[in-house]
């Protein structure tokens, strides 16, 4: 009876809203230097779109991200995310214009703004996106790029030249209706 | 009907306008924990971490002489005890190597088997375990039985990472020994082996580890307890392993059961061990 009034009272909120999400959001990152090209996939994103208010929140647990070499994905997580401290980056904010943004088979562009936590610290970011529904579904792009020194991630200097200062990001998003 | 109070409590903040609440639901997929250990050696001791998946690790263990002679000769720098290692990382899971020390002129084949990691969600899975197994082959002897060479190794490691600064880990251990050389020793010598890393920085640590034996060691064995000081430094590509211990020899029936130095007199061993990853992803 307990279980039950408990998932009434935990679904109401929930059910109020017309929200989409994923678990399976995919980001990835890309850093490009004369000496090095060093790439990393996550494909553990989760993110919950509010379809009526426009607003959009996205978690990445750091340690999903997956490199090529194993040696770099372990000082990603060890010495630069310090993924045990800071075990997920996040995103809180709104997709703007969102009551006059047209849903349809072509990707409309949009402008999402919010802020972003990354290594503990927090950041306003207004960022380009497109945003397409196709089978009842949302389909959510953006392409940025982020400094690393915004984030308090240091970078030590026999590796300087290895890293880019500007790393950019890739986030695909497919949500299903909750 | 507490319980009851606070869900009902929970659920109101619910239904603020914050999404990530809502996420804060959401199930977290269990990740393995990482960099239990900077190198696959805790001092001496093996760590449960293996060469990383598609990477080849070369280390070089190398211990000077006793440094209980003194400027004599430069408190044992004119002495060397060095083993080269090879190991592959065939995935996260297994890997092989080889090795060879000149420390009884010894050479090894050995295997470390992930059999379960530790993960990022409390439950069950809080510490990670591997199978490390080795055969070593003494060549110091030149007309002996091959049979006579052999020494088995079997170790469980046993891991827990207990926060981002401090990792313990225990080891169970069994050395088998085809030929001994006195009636009172035994071919099957079982010991526990203990170890931990504290981390000081991201990048430098100090690590420690010790073998206490289990059952006697026989009266003229001359058995010492094993033990081993260390401070690991990462500079990305290598890590380095700067050590003082009072075992010369770095494979494990060497360390575990042919330690001779002690702390009184200083007669002891400075080394290192340097650790090179190759990747051929």
């Amino acid at each position: 009876m307990i279980k039950l009034l408990i998932l009434i009272f935990l679904s109401f909120p929930v059910f109020g809203k017309n929200l989409y999400f994923t678990r399976s959001g995919s980001v990835s990152f890309f850093s490009s230097t004369l000496i090095e090209d060093i790439k990393a996939k996550n494909d553990q994103v989760t993110c919950v779109l509010d379809a009526e208010s426009g607003q959009a929140s996205f978690r990445i647990p750091i340690r999903g991200f997956t490199f090529k070499n194993a040696l770099m994905q372990e000082h990603f997580n060890e010495n630069y995310l310090e993924s045990e401290k800071y075990p997920n980056a996040s995103f809180s904010g709104f997709i703007e214009g969102w009551k006059d943004t047209k849903f349809n088979a072509i990707p409309t562009p949009i402008m999402i703004s919010g802020e972003m936590t990354i290594h503990g610290i927090k950041q306003k970011i207004k960022e380009n996106g497109t945003i397409q529904m196709k089978n009842n579904k949302i389909y959510g792009n953006a392409t940025f790029n982020l400094f690393v020194a915004d984030y308090g991630v240091e970078i030590p200097k026999i590796v300087r030249e290895n890293i880019a200062k500007s790393l950019s990001i890739d986030i695909e998003l497919i949500l299903k209706k909750k | 009907m507490r319980k009851f109070l606070i869900i009902f409590l929970l659920s109101f903040t619910f239904a603020q306008d914050d999404l990530l609440s809502f996420l804060e639901d959401e199930q977290f997929v269990p990740l393995p924990i990482q960099g239990t250990f900077k190198a696959t050696r805790i001092v001496n001791a093996q760590s449960v971490e293996l060469p990383r998946s598609k990477t080849l690790e070369f280390i070089i263990t190398h211990r000077f002489g006793t440094m209980s002679n003194g400027f004599y000769d430069l408190y044992g720098l004119d002495e060397a005890s060095a083993r080269f290692d090879l190991s592959y990382g065939f995935n996260e899971k297994i890997s092989l190597g080889a090795g060879r020390s000149s420390h009884k002129k010894t050479y090894d084949f050995f295997s470390k088997i992930k059999l379960f990691s530790q993960k990022s969600t409390p439950s069950l899975s809080f510490a990670s375990i591997v199978l490390f197994s080795k055969v070593e082959i003494a060549t110091i002897a030149k007309n002996e039985n091959f049979n006579n060479r052999l020494i088995y190794d079997f170790q469980l490691l046993l891991a827990r990472k207990v926060n981002q600064n401090l990792s313990i880990q225990i080891i169970p251990t069994l050395i088998h020994k085809n030929l001994i050389q006195r009636f009172e020793a035994k071919n099957n010598l079982f010991s526990i082996g203990l170890g931990s890393r504290i981390k000081l920085t991201k990048r430098v640590s100090l690590n420690g580890d010790t073998f206490f034996p289990l059952g006697g060691r026989g009266r003229y064995v001359g058995f010492t307890q094993s033990w081993g000081l260390g401070c690991d430094i990462d500079t990305g590509g290598h890590v380095f392993q700067l050590i003082i211990t009072n075992a010369q020899g770095t494979y494990e029936s060497a360390y575990i059961e042919e330690a001779n130095g002690t702390l009184k007199g200083g007669d002891v061993f400075f080394g290192f061990n340097i650790t090179r990853s190759f990747n051929f992803n």
